[in-house]
């Protein structure tokens, strides 16, 4: 199972919970009515709880999150790699067509004209790693290709009627 | 004092929800055409299919900011002066701002959609004409905006003592003298109000900013705009818009669920502390869109970006919609149509809010960002959330007045055909972004066509359920009753 199939599940659990809490609330319209002072005191009981729990819940996702930001500090965006400069324009990518396997690569991804999103999907159709194609900036993209094969870069930033034909080939290793 | 018979207030909210609702119809379909080119049902040229595409984006905002505002505005009203001429002279500038829009897609073939990226608009296929009146037309919008929350700012602030009584700062921080001097904190709506015209205003201001240097380098195409400033301020303005709109219908839950649970929303501590976060969190969290622009943002901003996008979901959670399910929790609430709508409508702010927490978390918008993953999210939040608040409202408003009321079957024909239909059309978006299917390509690569096209059945089936609900709703309209109460302008009475 792939990294967004995972997440899909993740959230339709989570999409289901919140329907399931949602229809129980509601069915207990059924019960005998509660009156609304007594509700209070219950409701704010368990409100500080909920609170707690995430407020916690999204402070430890946000640090659990941080090793994974892909931005690259100074000394690492000057490390030993293959610098693989990508220019991006409507509607085409100039960009080699093969790349070595197992080899650190920072992709210097510009354009030439709008905004553009530099895509790499590997042969089964995952999108493993993006960023933006802006005019007068560069972003350096960081990746290493642990398997050989067929690559397709597609254009994530909408930037004219061509746009969904922006896309171009690559191939990795002894492909 | 809630005032109880005001027929001018009433129109104003008439005509914004009104033509809000039309645009919202007409955009539906357009949307539906679109999901049909997808599923390869339909053939539309590329150019025509990112014309639809602008329609489509900046009609739905338009059209749900149009129903928020006419709703909030009357919801204030109620209590404080505001002045209708003013309100109808906003909604002018608004619909003469919409006319410049259709002008410059449907004669002009502008085609750099509503949330575009400088400089797009000026190196595309359309005539530059057609990008002049474009933004021509969306700077009227914002105009309108800006001039209904001026408006409805400065008349919370006269009728709340200032911005310190209109955020209830000392109802918060020295509640003893507070209680001591007689004096009660704002209502529940008048915190989405303030928190509109503050973020409203602020953001506004950046847009009109942003517009008069895109109208410059329209002018004069010698003038060069900074492609990384351009994209700050149109997402900050984008993303605050579209946040606010489901931030000011949180009004009609404060006073639409209260009615239908016979209970009474009352302004705490804790809910005044959740709107103040919400004021700042509206500001910050547009970091999130630009997460992509790995090495030209600054860093810090990134990690910001994905602080302040979690932390907006703690008053969301545990204050406004905790708050709404206590409402409910072991109520007399009478399961109308109204209510039914009103209460699956935070059903999908809370999801929209999963699936939007999910996107803006860096390590997941790696392979989330710019794919279908991104409407799906917004599209439950604005259809499922937004839509479902207003047409609960309209739906209250009609049942509180009509000696009509709807069968069991009728209820549950609507709900099963508008839910599971939109469940289906929703599940299309999240599925397409969790296999990379990109958004905004009129031809998608595999298995995009497919996914697109269980989509369309789910949208054919929804909109089913609401052609069902717009001729109920037009029944109930027919019964209407003289002697009916004016709802809501007396909750308090009907509560007590």
């Amino acid at each position: 199972m792939g990294a967004t199939s995972k997440l899909l599940l993740i959230f339709l659990l989570l999409a289901g919970g919140v329907g399931s809490v949602f229809v129980v609330v509601a069915l207990s319209t059924r019960q005998p009515i509660e009156d609304q002072t007594e509700m209070h005191r219950r409701g704010y009981a368990v409100r500080s709880k909920w609170f707690l729990f995430v407020t916690l819940f999204l402070l430890a996702a946000f640090v659990a999150t941080l090793p994974f930001f892909p931005y690259l500090s100074r000394v690492t965006a000057q490390g030993p790699a293959l610098r693989v400069p990508v220019i991006a324009q409507q509607f085409t990518f100039i960009m080699p067509s093969h790349l070595p396997l197992k080899q650190r690569i920072i992709f210097e991804v510009t354009s030439r004209d709008v905004n553009h999103n530099f895509g790499i999907y590997n042969s089964k159709g995952e999108l493993i790693a993006q960023t933006q194609a802006m005019p007068d900036y560069v972003n350096n993209l960081e990746v290493t290709f642990q398997k050989s094969g067929r690559y397709t870069v597609r254009c994530l930033e909408y930037c004219g009627v061509g746009h969904a034909l922006m896309e171009k080939e690559f191939t990795v290793g002894g492909y | 004092m809630i005032s109880t018979n005001d027929s001018a207030g009433r129109n104003v909210m008439k005509l914004y929800l009104a033509f809000g609702l039309i645009i919202a119809a007409v955009m539906m379909l357009v949307g539906l055409t679109m999901r049909m080119a997808q599923a390869q049902w339909l053939s539309i040229p590329p150019d025509v299919f990112y014309e639809l595409l602008t329609l489509h984006g900046a009609g739905m905002i338009i059209a749900l900011v149009v129903c928020a505002m006419g709703g909030l505005w009357f919801l204030m009203r109620r209590r404080i002066s505001l002045s209708a001429p003013l309100a109808v002279a906003a909604w002018a500038l608004l619909m003469l701002g919409v006319a410049g829009v259709v002008i410059s897609v449907v004669f002009g073939h502008y085609a750099g959609l509503y949330t575009f990226l400088y400089p797009l608009p000026f190196i595309g296929s359309w005539p530059g004409w057609a990008t002049g009146v474009f933004l021509i037309g969306m700077m009227l919008i914002n105009i309108g905006w800006m001039i209904w929350c001026f408006q409805i700012l400065g008349a919370v602030l006269r009728a709340y003592g200032g911005l310190r009584g209109a955020l209830g700062w000392n109802f918060v921080w020295c509640p003893k003298a507070f209680a001591a001097a007689g004096h009660e904190p704002p209502p529940p709506e008048a915190f989405p109000a303030v928190v509109a015209g503050l973020d409203g205003l602020i953001t506004g201001m950046v847009a009109m900013l942003l517009g008069v240097a895109l109208l410059v380098r329209w002018i004069d195409p010698r003038v060069l705009i900074d492609p990384l400033w351009a994209k700050n301020l149109t997402y900050l303005y984008m993303h605050a818009l579209a946040n606010l709109i489901i931030y000011m219908l949180a009004a009609f839950i404060y006073v639409g669920l209260s009615y239908v649970t016979k209970r009474e929303y009352h302004t705490s501590k804790v809910f005044v502390i959740a709107w103040w976060s919400s004021l700042v969190f509206i500001l910050t969290n547009y970091f999130h869109h630009l997460y992509m622009d790995v090495s030209s943002q600054p860093q810090i901003l990134q990690y910001f970006g994905e602080l302040s996008s979690y932390l907006t979901a703690i008053p969301v959670t545990a204050v406004t919609v905790f708050g709404a399910l206590m409402l409910v929790w072991r109520s007399r609430t009478r399961w109308t149509l109204g209510a039914v709508f009103m209460y699956s409508g935070l059903i999908g702010w809370v999801v929209g809010g999963i699936g939007a927490e999910i996107d803006a978390s860096v390590p997941f918008n790696l392979h989330l960002h710019n794919t279908l993953w991104v409407p799906a999210h917004f599209h439950t939040y604005l259809l499922g959330g937004c839509l479902l608040f207003v047409m609960g409202w309209v739906f209250l408003l009609l049942e509180s007045r009509s000696e009509h009321s709807t069968s069991k079957l009728m209820r549950s024909l609507i709900f099963t055909l508008s839910f599971g239909g939109m469940v289906v059309f929703l599940l299309g978006f999240y599925f397409g972004g969790a296999t990379g299917v990109p958004r905004r390509y009129d031809t998608q690569p595999l298995p995009g066509p497919l996914i697109a096209q269980f989509a369309t059945i789910g949208v054919i089936i929804m909109l089913l359920g609401f052609t069902l609900a717009f001729f109920e709703g037009l029944r109930l309209r027919s019964g209407f009753s003289a002697d009916r109460m004016l709802w809501p302008q007396n909750l308090r009475d009907d509560i007590s």
